[in-house]
């Protein structure tokens, strides 16, 4: 029973685990962020209108963030 | 003593209330097509806003589709009030996490992890509203002196866009309807079509009259060049 307990407690099995999860989780949606960026850039090749730039800015910064959390996802659980 | 003269009061109409007199006289895209751009920036319906839901004779406006010689008579989307319901939902969404750190699962969960937790639901929030504003900047309906188009981005990864010449419109029909609708004046124009897709929508698009003003004189332009032997 102390045994089963100690996998929840910090730094147990059960917060590895979640830690792998989240990292896989986390690695997923930057892929999905880097096909937003892609189509968005796709999408200004189709059609111009004049605020192309603004919109790959966003969609870069929705990477950068991606990314970010990843990183803040591997140091800090 | 008498008044010997007293000058006529003239109003000086702004730029906007010349527009909104024009804007209820007969569209003319043949002609006004050959106006300089300069020319055009004060014409009824025309504006240098790149998110404009409706625009007349736009000087800006490119798109991969068209032909060399075709020139953009409308460029519409939907009126930007159709926006508001997945604006207030992303508001909502953004404030959330005030609501959720009261919540006791969430405070169980250590510091790290309720961090990455807000953090992954803020992304969330970008990432619809990103995909909300993609949707509704990219689905658009061009009608140009030739054909009109119907671009729709279903989602991020799905593109349709329809065509139909101008001389194959059949009949246009203007649906407003609703409080809503009738207050912002913005309403579904559908387009009967001889081609192949025999309907075309414009859904949810400012002054829907308008639109199919200049689609009728785009017809009788058409009609005017075939008889002519100026079909291109």
């Amino acid at each position: 029973m102390n045994d089963f307990l100690s996998l929840f407690d910090p730094g147990g099995g059960v917060w590895i685990l979640a830690k792998i999860l989240t990292l896989i989780g986390l690695s997923v949606y930057v892929v999905f962020a880097l096909v937003i960026v892609k189509q968005v850039d796709h999408m200004t090749d189709t059609l111009e209108v004049g605020f192309e730039s603004q919109l790959k800015a966003i969609a870069i910064v929705h990477l950068l963030f991606a990314l970010g959390t990843i990183l803040f996802a591997l140091f800090v659980l | 003593m008498p008044d010997i003269f007293v000058a006529k009061e003239t109003k000086k109409e702004s730029m906007k209330e010349v527009k909104d007199n024009l804007d209820n006289t007969k569209p003319d895209p043949v002609n006004d097509l050959k106006k300089s751009p300069k020319a055009r920036h004060k014409l009824p319906g025309h504006t240098r806003s790149p998110l404009a839901a409706y625009n007349y004779c736009p000087t800006d406006v490119k798109f991969a589709v068209a032909d060399k010689e075709e020139k953009v008579v409308l460029f519409l989307r939907r009126h930007p009030i159709t926006n508001i319901p997945w604006i207030l939902l992303a508001s909502i969404m953004c404030l959330a996490p005030m609501v959720l750190t009261l919540f006791p699962p969430f405070g169980l969960l250590p510091s790290g992890y309720q961090a990455v937790v807000i953090m992954t639901w803020y992304l969330i929030t970008l990432a619809f509203i990103i995909e909300q504003f993609l949707s509704w900047y990219f689905n658009v309906n061009i009608v140009t002196d030739e054909r009109m188009f119907d671009v729709d981005f279903v989602n991020l990864v799905y593109r349709e866009i329809t065509d139909a010449h101008i001389d194959q419109i059949e009949d246009v029909t203007t649906v407003m309807g609703g409080v809503v609708r009738t207050m912002f004046n913005y309403g579904d124009v559908m387009i009967q079509t001889a081609g192949q897709v025999p309907r075309i929508e414009f859904l949810a698009v400012p002054k829907p009259d308008r639109v199919a003003q200049v689609l009728r004189e785009l017809r009788v332009e058409e009609e005017t060049e075939k008889l002519e032997g100026r079909v291109r």
